[in-house]
C-alpha cells in the first residue's frame, strides 16, 4: 500500500500526524508530508487507514 | 400506559416543531435503528428526501462530492419545481445576488475558491488569533460581571464569535448588531421571533419563513456591496474582502456577485453555529454538575470537553447534497436527482462508532464525530470554533465558577440550526 496527500485538499488539521506519525508530518506550510516513500511496511498499513478516515478534507489517499 | 409506538412511516424530520421541542433525537434513533435511509415524503411545496442516519453512510455521502451535489441546495428538501415560479422564490433569489459561494459550489471551482481563503483558517492562523480572542472574550465578561444574572446567548454566546468573524471581515463595531440581526433572519427564518418584517398575523408559515431569509440576504449583500465599494479605495491588511477582490481564480477576479455570496456565507456560518455551541455546552454542562466541577478544576480536560460539546450539541442538524446518478445505499434506491439529508446527530450518536452514546462524557476518546461535517466542504471555520469554544469556557469558568442555568432554554425553530435563542443565567457577580 502506498499513501499519498492531495496538497491541494490538505489544510494543516494535522489529524493523519496525530494518527501515524511515522507516515505523516506537517511540513512549514501546513501541509502534510508523506515521510515513506513508495510501499508502506505492512505494520503501518492500520494506521494509514485510520489516518485516512479522520482526515477532515479526505485529503489522503490509499493506493493498493 | 405506554405511548403508542412510532412507526418509522410516521416520521417527518421536514418539521420544525420536532427540533423546537427536541423530539429529534428520539426520531432519529428510530429511524436509524429501523429504516437509516429513509424516504421522507413530499410536502405541500417541499420535495421529498432521504434521510441518513447511519455514521458510515454519512461519510460515504461526504467523500463523493461529484456524485453528491451541493450546488442545488445544502438545507432542507428545498422546494417543488413547479412551485417556484408561483413563489416568485428563485426570480428573488437571482435578484439578490446571483451567484452561489462555496458552501453551494461542486468540485473542482469549489477547492479553488476555498484556496483563497483558507490561510487564514489554518490551525497556525487560529493559534497566532489566541490572544486577541481571549482579550474579547474577556471585555465581553466584563460588561456581564457586575450583573449577577444574564441572557447568556444575547451577551455572551453570541458575542465572541460575532466579534471574531466581524472582526476577520473587517466590520465596524457599529455595525455588529445589525450583523447578527440578518444571521438570525436567514439562518433562524422558520422562527417567528425573526419574522419582524412579515405582519404578525403571517408569522409562523413557510412564505413568511422564505421572506425573511429572503429580506436578510438582501440586506446584507446591500452592506457588503458598500463595503467592497469602500475596499476598492481603501485596500487594508488581513482583510477577506480586500483578499477576495484582489483574488483571481484560473486567471479571472471575482464576479462581484461572487465576492459578496462569500462575504454573506462567512459572516453567517461564522457567527450562528459557534455560538449554540457555546450555549448548548453550557446547558449540558450544567446538567451534569460533576463532570462541569471535574472540568473547572482541571483544564487539561478542556480538549476532550470541547469535542465532546462538539459531539453532544451538534450545531447543524444536517446538511443536504443532490444525487446526480442512481446510488444503492442499504437496499434503497436513491435516484438522480434525489435529495439526501445526512443528520450530524444521529451519526453522532450512532452506537456503531460511540460506545454509550447517549451518555455525555468530557472525557471521551477516541470523539471522531462528524459535528464539522467532512471531506469536500468540512466546516472551513472549525479551528475557530474550537479555540473559541475553548477560550469561552477557560475564562468564563475562571471568572464565574459558580455560573448555573436557572430556566428553560429556548430553542430555534428550525430542522437545519441546533439553536438557542434565549438562555437564562445566574452567577456571583465579581466586585
Amino acid at each position: 500500500m502506498k499513501v499519498r496527500v492531495k496538497a491541494e485538499m490538505c489544510e494543516g488539521h494535522g489529524k493523519c500526524e496525530k494518527a501515524a506519525p511515522e507516515i505523516f508530518k506537517l511540513g512549514d506550510d501546513d501541509i502534510s508530508i508523506v515521510l515513506i516513500e513508495g510501499d508502506l511496511p505492512k505494520e503501518l498499513e492500520e494506521k494509514a487507514e485510520r489516518a485516512y478516515r479522520l482526515c477532515p478534507r479526505q485529503a489522503i489517499e490509499l493506493i493498493p | 400506559m405506554t405511548a403508542p409506538a412510532i412507526e418509522p412511516s410516521d416520521i417527518n424530520l421536514n418539521n420544525p416543531e420536532h427540533f423546537q421541542r427536541e423530539e429529534f433525537h428520539e426520531l432519529l434513533r428510530i429511524l436509524r435503528h429501523r429504516d437509516p435511509v429513509h424516504w421522507n415524503p413530499p410536502g405541500e411545496v417541499s420535495n421529498g428526501f432521504w434521510s441518513i442516519t447511519k455514521y458510515e453512510d454519512i461519510l460515504f455521502i461526504s467523500r463523493r462530492p461529484e456524485i453528491f451535489i451541493s450546488s442545488k441546495g445544502i438545507a432542507g428538501p428545498g422546494i417543488k419545481p413547479e412551485r417556484l415560479a408561483e413563489l416568485d422564490f428563485a426570480a428573488q433569489q437571482q435578484n439578490a445576488g446571483g451567484n452561489a459561494s462555496i458552501i453551494t459550489m461542486d468540485p473542482p471551482r469549489h477547492v479553488k475558491m476555498r484556496r483563497l481563503v483558507n490561510k487564514g483558517f489554518t490551525p497556525r492562523a487560529v493559534n497566532a488569533m489566541e490572544p486577541e480572542i481571549r482579550r474579547v472574550t474577556n471585555e465581553i465578561l466584563d460588561r456581564i460581571a457586575h450583573k449577577g444574572e444574564c441572557d447568556f446567548v444575547l451577551e455572551v454566546a453570541s458575542q465572541l464569535p460575532l466579534a471574531v468573524i466581524c472582526g476577520m471581515m473587517g466590520v465596524e463595531q457599529k455595525d455588529w448588531p445589525l450583523m447578527f440581526e440578518l444571521t438570525n433572519k436567514v439562518l433562524g427564518s422558520g422562527d417567528p421571533e425573526y419574522q419582524t418584517d412579515i405582519p404578525e398575523e403571517e408569522r409562523g408559515t413557510g412564505q413568511a419563513a422564505r421572506l425573511t431569509a429572503m429580506k436578510g440576504l438582501q440586506t446584507m449583500l446591500e452592506y457588503f456591496r458598500g463595503v467592497l465599494e469602500d475596499r476598492r479605495q481603501n485596500p487594508r491588511e488581513n482583510d477577506l474582502p480586500t483578499i477576495l477582490l484582489e483574488a483571481e481564480v484560473d486567471g479571472e477576479k471575482l464576479t462581484e456577485g461572487d465576492i459578496l455570496q462569500f462575504c454573506f456565507l462567512l459572516i453567517v456560518a461564522g457567527n450562528e453555529t459557534t455560538r449554540n455551541a457555546i450555549s448548548g455546552g453550557l446547558q449540558v454542562l450544567c446538567q451534569h454538575p460533576d463532570q462541569k466541577r471535574a472540568l473547572i478544576e482541571d483544564y487539561s480536560l478542556m480538549d476532550t470537553a470541547i469535542e465532546e460539546i462538539l459531539r453532544w450539541t451538534s450545531p447543524l442538524h444536517h446538511m443536504a447534497r443532490t444525487a446526480t446518478e442512481d446510488v444503492e445505499l442499504r437496499g434503497k434506491q436513491i435516484r438522480a436527482g434525489d435529495r439526501v439529508l445526512m443528520w450530524y446527530p444521529s451519526a453522532n450518536r450512532d452506537e456503531d462508532i460511540f460506545p454509550d452514546p447517549y451518555r455525555f462524557d468530557i472525557r471521551r476518546t477516541p470523539n471522531d464525530h462528524l459535528a464539522f461535517g467532512i471531506g469536500e466542504h468540512f466546516c472551513l471555520g472549525a479551528g475557530f470554533a474550537r479555540k473559541e469554544l475553548k477560550v469561552m469556557f477557560e475564562e468564563l469558568f475562571r471568572r464565574f465558577p459558580d455560573i448555573e442555568v436557572v430556566g428553560p432554554p429556548e430553542r430555534l425553530r428550525s430542522t437545519f440550526i441546533n439553536g438557542i435563542k434565549h438562555m437564562p443565567v445566574q452567577f456571583t457577580p465579581e466586585r
